[in-house]
């Protein structure tokens, strides 16, 4: 549905991207991740139009959208990060107004802008000024704008952000019904959000795509290693490391849960060393009181792939 | 374009920026009624209208100042730049929009001429076709205005900045033609030439002059240009 490649875009002497090359395919979920300053709103603005870029290419449903970026623009509903929205406007209004400069039929107005109203429950407010509305509802709003002409790509930017916990929850809902029938990009520095909602995810940092993958790529990267959290009846950490030491190279103090050790370690799965470290511990007489396996969390990956990618971009200058 | 233009004019008529221009040129063009056609017995309104020019190079640009800043400032920009509308229909769109501001200030200093056309009866006749053609120069020549704050507006996300701008152009273009005077040789024809208010006294004078007709319409219609590519060009930046 959506296609970028090798995209190429200079601020004067700054890349803000730099070669960036990923698809999403029709009725995903993107995930576009990556710290502040990375390119996620510049790469947006370009497959919106809004941007051109300095070189490569967008292909919207086999549009280009860099030539005939007027076609491609119909079939894209945008919220940017700061929704724009006219102050004095009632909600009414405004939604009018998207009408018009989409040329949504008259027609087909009022029963779109009814169920667009029930989707982002804005309904309440239809007659409220939008200057007097509050950030949750203003989002909401906006949000109501990049439904307006049902488009079939969805790009949102940081839509929840400044919202409350509740709100929060209440847009997730929204976009997870909304990629029930759109192809959606949705950018957030937000992990859970994307944990939540998102299908694929692709990681931009420096410009760069750092990586890209279906979301269980990124759980489950490194499939062969896996991580343990172990418990020990004691409070004496000499003998606790003794008994790890004896097994793992890896292992690390996490903290003393009501005055028992409890310890990390990691293993690969091939000889895990697991059932050893479990007979030497009941021969020294200490029991295990707990002993689990941990699943490497998407949180954990992201900050891995910034940071070694910062750390690569660091020895590259 | 309709969408944009509509949506324009609603913002025009919902501050009272609109309202107290009108109000204000109504007033001043009330005081040079009285001092210029009444209290000396003056029966050329094109005359006042004359006068009122150089209140004008201060009144249009207030207009203009909001049509693209406003956008930038607040980030609405965005709606007009990812819509599928061409950026030509968005600045003809909100040109018309300041164009209909201008025709209200224009409409509303008619209310002079037409006391005047009134109260001829106790003999003399009153000048018809000065005052229309005084009329369709002060149009033009606001016309040409708007198209110069327009352009001031898009260089700028500063509303007040855009209104200083277009000032400071409007002042150098109508001092362009007492320069000119000044100079010799072609170039000081060629910045004559150049000017906006030269070619109104002939209007004034009731002779309609095509080639100032075609003046001021191609003037305009550069500056617009100018500002399309302005705002187009951004997408590039």
């Amino acid at each position: 549905m959506i296609e970028i490649r090798n995209l190429v875009k200079n601020y004067g002497k700054v890349t803000a991207l730099d070669d960036v090359s990923f698809d999403v395919k029709k009725g995903d979920i993107l995930g576009f991740l990556g710290p502040n300053g990375a390119g996620k709103s510049t790469a947006m603005n370009i497959i919106t139009g809004y941007l051109a870029p300095t070189s490569g290419n967008v292909t919207i449903d086999g549009i280009d959208a860099v030539e005939n970026s007027l076609e491609a623009r119909k079939l894209i509903g945008y919220l940017p990060e700061q929704p724009p929205l006219f102050g004095e406007m009632t909600v009414k209004e405004y939604l009018g107004f998207i009408c018009d400069l989409k040329r949504v039929p008259k027609k087909k107005r009022p029963a779109m802008l009814d169920d667009i109203c029930y989707i982002v429950k804005i309904g309440d407010v239809r007659n409220r000024v939008i200057r007097n509305l509050s950030k949750g509802y203003r989002q909401r709003v906006g949000f109501a704008q990049a439904l307006v002409g049902d488009p079939p790509i969805l790009i949102l930017d940081e839509p929840t952000v400044g919202l409350d916990p509740k709100q929060v929850v209440e847009f997730r809902r929204i976009i997870s019904t909304l990629g029930r029938n759109h192809t959606i990009i949705l950018s957030t520095h937000i992990l859970q959000e994307v944990t939540a909602v998102c299908s694929d995810v692709v990681i931009i940092n420096n410009g760069k795509v750092a990586k890209a993958g279906s979301l269980s790529d990124f759980v489950s990267a490194d499939a062969n290693v896996k991580r343990f959290a172990v418990t020990f009846d004691t409070g004496d950490k000499e003998v606790a490391e003794k008994l790890l030491s004896g097994v793992f190279k890896n292992y690390s103090f996490s903290r003393t849960d009501h005055g028992l050790l409890v310890y990390r370690f990691s293993t690969d799965s091939k000889s895990s060393g697991v059932k050893e470290l479990f007979f030497n511990a009941a021969s020294a007489g200490i029991a295990l009181t707990e002993l689990k396996p941990m699943e490497k969390s998407f949180e954990e990956e992201f900050v891995r792939i910034i940071t070694s990618d910062m750390h690569d971009h660091r020895e590259g200058v | 374009m309709s969408a944009v233009f509509k949506r324009e004019l609603q913002s025009y008529f919902k501050s009272p920026v609109a309202f107290c221009i009108i109000g204000f040129f109504g007033i001043l063009t009330g005081l040079y009624f009285w001092n210029v056609n009444l209290s000396n017995m003056q029966i050329e309104f094109s005359y006042t209208l004359g006068s009122l020019i150089s209140f004008v190079v201060f009144f249009i640009p207030v207009i203009t100042m909001k049509l693209f800043s406003e956008d930038r400032k607040n980030g609405t920009e965005v709606l007009f730049r990812t819509a599928p509308v061409s950026t030509w229909k968005i600045v003809i769109g909100k040109y018309l929009a300041s164009a209909v501001v201008f025709a209200c200030m224009l409409v509303e200093s008619m209310i002079c001429p037409v006391i005047m056309y009134f109260n001829m009866n106790k003999g003399g006749t009153f000048p018809l076709a000065m005052t229309v053609s005084g009329y369709i120069a002060f149009t033009l020549l606001g016309l040409a205005f708007l198209s110069v704050g327009a352009f001031a507006s898009s260089v700028t996300d500063s509303q007040p900045l855009a209104a200083v701008l277009g000032v400071i152009i409007l002042i150098v273009i109508n001092f362009i033609e007492t320069v000119g005077e000044h100079i010799k040789g072609t170039f000081g024809s060629v910045l004559v030439w150049l000017s906006l208010s030269s070619r109104y006294n002939n209007f004034v004078l009731g002779m309609f002059d095509f080639s100032a007709l075609i003046f001021y319409l191609s003037f305009t219609a550069m500056m617009l240009f100018i500002t399309i590519i302005n705002i187009g060009r951004k997408r590039w930046n």
